[in-house]
């Protein structure tokens, strides 16, 4: 089959051997690449009995069978761990360039192991694979490593921490071409633990499609449906993905002050029309993205860089109380040179802005304070005052001043920008995330709000575990091909699997690849279960099941989890108690589970 | 029908309801402003009355006497196609918010 290489890299800090070692095609064809590939390799190399920020712990960085092809959005890449922040498998992944990069060294995936005695970048080029000293570089910013190591858009690429990983920050992000983030759940983290500053990759390989001509008609088709609609080529490109801060906020879900109400008085303030009015310089793509999301933007006092994008602008505004667009831009950069995770960082601000308003932390912090924002973010990469609770993320601060439930997180990852109370199947999404609360492995914005592909009532609950499931298969196999979801917004999975069709050479369906989705999310689903996860752990913070909503359109409402999360057992076909029945793990070739799941 | 609900109707036929109306996106270029009070007893109504006398607005809005595919016309913060889509009902102090075809999150 071609889309693999065929390759695996495989480096062992602790005693700087570097094998290369081949990819199993039936592995390759189970799982495809990415989050799956990720996934399936993590549950042989790292169990139950390692802690995540040991050097037995590995990181793995995955790239699919349709990256660097030049299908568009095949830029992005995977990276999967086990992780310090939820103690679950962590899977994340970024655009930008470094993904296709790593692919045209000829290799499918990066395996990471062990712990280096010093500071290390690895470098991957023609010339071979080499650990190179980073003393030098320990202790700089993202954006001074990046640069440092000759970052050149199409040819080499950078993948570096800044401060936060190095300092264990279990919300640390690992930064890819200097402001693209494999964020969620501290990978940023594992890598510093290994002494790991960067990783740079350039590459000569080309991924070329096995029916070139169906290849090139496909990039065509597509290329057209993305045009024709205007969610990709109007409403993205124009506005940024913040565009949607207004209508979440319009309907009442828009958390606000660490989730304590649901609708931001100046959501406007933050929104995607007000950085196009006030802040944009400039729109960016990702390689072959014909999309352009992303926001080149400039501040008042002459500070220049990308973003923020939806979440960030949240975390930093409605959830802290705070609409000075400047400083949370702001905060979005300094976030970015110094590793970290925009949601939890913000989400865990506003945790501790409502800890120091109940008097539960000595400290005069309170919402709205702008001018804090800055301070507070370099504190936590750099472990100091209240900083050091911080870097714990906002469970471990939570629970340390005797407030857990004052963490809006899920499985302890901080939840992002959608109050459940007012979109009940975001609710099943944020409980039953396999890496804890999470919009990018389910989302349903799109039925519950936007209408796409149709508009179900957000209140209500029967009938949403369906949706659910096949949201989340559909992002699992996405993230494992891996392309971008807003692709998804103008083209159905038929094409995808067209496409990979048209790559390998072999024949894929739609149905095939969300079975893979399927596959992908049920071995999550189990390795969390190896590490002693059960039912229990599938909830919502309690604030959002038992604090109804004060005011505006979702006033009044909870979420009414307990039927969702029976439906979704019953839709997925696992027992009462959410375990993956054998007849199940069977259907899924997870055959190598079962002794797991009911051990 | 309570002699409240017959005024109210009776209200709605004489003294025509002011409505706060929001727009989003390319909307608020395209009207000049982010905000409109206008008058109508049904989302069409105000609709209508919102767009007359600028043709681009309407079309961004409208395809024929239908909303444009992923136009987004909420009331209240309630999506009027769980409703009567544009037949639905206003009132006095009504919120509208109108949605351009937006993506992201």
């Amino acid at each position: 089959m071609q889309g693999w290489t065929g390759k695996i890299l495989d480096i062992n800090l602790s005693n700087g051997g570097i094998e290369i070692v081949p990819l199993d095609m039936e592995m390759a064809r189970l799982f495809l690449g990415g989050r799956g590939l990720g996934a399936r390799l993590l549950w042989d190399l790292v169990g139950p009995e390692v802690e995540p920020l040991s050097p037995e712990n590995v990181l793995i960085f995955t790239t699919g069978p349709i990256t660097a092809t030049g299908s568009q959005t095949s830029n992005r890449f995977n990276v999967s761990s086990k992780s310090p922040l939820t103690d679950t498998i962590l899977h994340a992944n970024s655009g930008g360039w470094w993904g296709m990069q790593l692919k045209r060294t000829g290799y499918d995936a990066l395996i990471v192991r062990g712990k280096a005695k010093k500071p290390v970048v690895i470098e991957i080029t023609p010339e071979g694979v080499a650990l190179k000293d980073a003393d030098h570089l320990w202790g700089k910013g993202v954006f001074e490593t990046t640069e440092a190591l000759g970052q050149s858009r199409n040819k080499r690429n950078v993948l570096c921490i800044g401060p936060a990983g190095e300092n264990l920050v279990r919300i640390a992000a690992i930064m890819n071409d200097k402001e693209r983030a494999l964020a969620r759940g501290g990978p940023g983290a594992v890598m510093g633990s290994k002494n790991l500053k960067a990783i740079v990759v350039e590459g000569q390989e080309k991924n070329k499609p096995a029916d070139q001509d169906q290849f090139k008609f496909l990039l065509y088709e597509t290329g057209k449906l993305l045009k024709a609609s205007p969610l990709t080529s109007q409403a993205l490109p124009e506005f940024g993905t913040a565009v949607v801060m207004n209508v979440i906020n319009e309907i009442g879900a828009l958390p606000t002050r660490n989730f304590q109400q649901s609708q931001f008085e100046d959501a406007d303030k933050i929104s995607g029309e007000a950085i196009t009015d006030n802040i944009l310089v400039k729109n960016q793509a990702c390689w072959a993205c014909p999309i352009t999301c992303t926001r080149i933007t400039k501040t008042k006092s002459d500070k220049e860089g990308e973003g923020p994008e939806f979440e960030s602008a949240w975390a930093f505004g409605a959830q802290c109380g705070i609409d000075d667009l400047d400083t949370i831009t702001e905060a979005n950069y300094l976030c970015n040179d110094m590793g970290l995770d925009t949601i939890s960082m913000g989400n865990t601000i506003g945790c501790a802005m409502e800890l120091a308003e109940k008097g539960l932390i000595d400290d005069d912090l309170s919402f709205g304070q702008a001018d804090k924002l800055l301070d507070l973010i370099r504190d936590t990469a750099y472990r100091r005052g209240i900083g050091g609770d911080m870097a714990e993320g906002s469970y471990r601060m939570a629970k340390k001043y005797g407030a857990p439930g004052l963490s809006m997180s899920v499985k302890k990852l901080e939840m992002p920008a959608y109050d459940p109370r007012g979109m009940q199947g975001q609710g099943l999404v944020f409980a039953t995330g396999n890496r804890g609360a999470c919009h990018e492995t389910g989302n349903m914005l799109g039925p519950e709000v936007l209408a796409l592909p149709r508009l179900i009532d957000r209140f209500a609950t029967q009938g949403k575990a369906g949706i659910v499931s096949v949201h989340q298969d559909s992002a699992a196999v996405i993230d494992s091909l891996v392309y971008c979801k807003f692709t998804n917004l103008a083209v159905a999975e038929e094409f995808f699997a067209r496409t990979l069709t048209a790559v390998t050479g072999e024949l894929f369906t739609a149905d095939d690849l969300m079975m893979v989705g399927e596959r992908v999310w049920t071995l999550e689903r189990l390795y969390n279960r190896r590490e002693g996860f059960t039912k229990e752990d599938d909830t919502l913070p309690d604030r959002l099941l038992n604090e109804p909503v004060s005011g505006g359109p979702s006033e009044g409402f909870t979420v009414k989890l307990a039927p969702m999360l029976e439906e979704y057992y019953a839709f997925r076909g696992w027992d009462k108690n959410g375990v993956p029945k054998p007849e199940k793990l069977k259907e899924l070739s997870l055959e190598f589970t079962i002794e797991v799941a009911y051990d | 029908m309570s002699d409240i609900i017959w005024l109210t109707l009776f209200d709605r036929e004489e003294v025509r309801d002011i409505m706060r109306i929001k727009l989003f996106g390319g909307l608020r270029q395209t009207a000049g402003s982010p905000e409109f009070e206008v008058s109508g007893a049904t989302i069409r109504e105000a609709l209508e009355n919102l767009c007359a006398g600028n043709e681009a607005l309407r079309a961004a809005i409208f395809d024929g006497s239908v909303l444009r595919p992923h136009v987004r016309v909420m009331v209240n913060g309630r999506d009027c196609e769980l409703e009567s889509g544009l037949e639905t009902a206003i009132f006095q102090n009504d919120q509208i918010a109108i949605f351009p075809p937006i993506a992201g999150g």
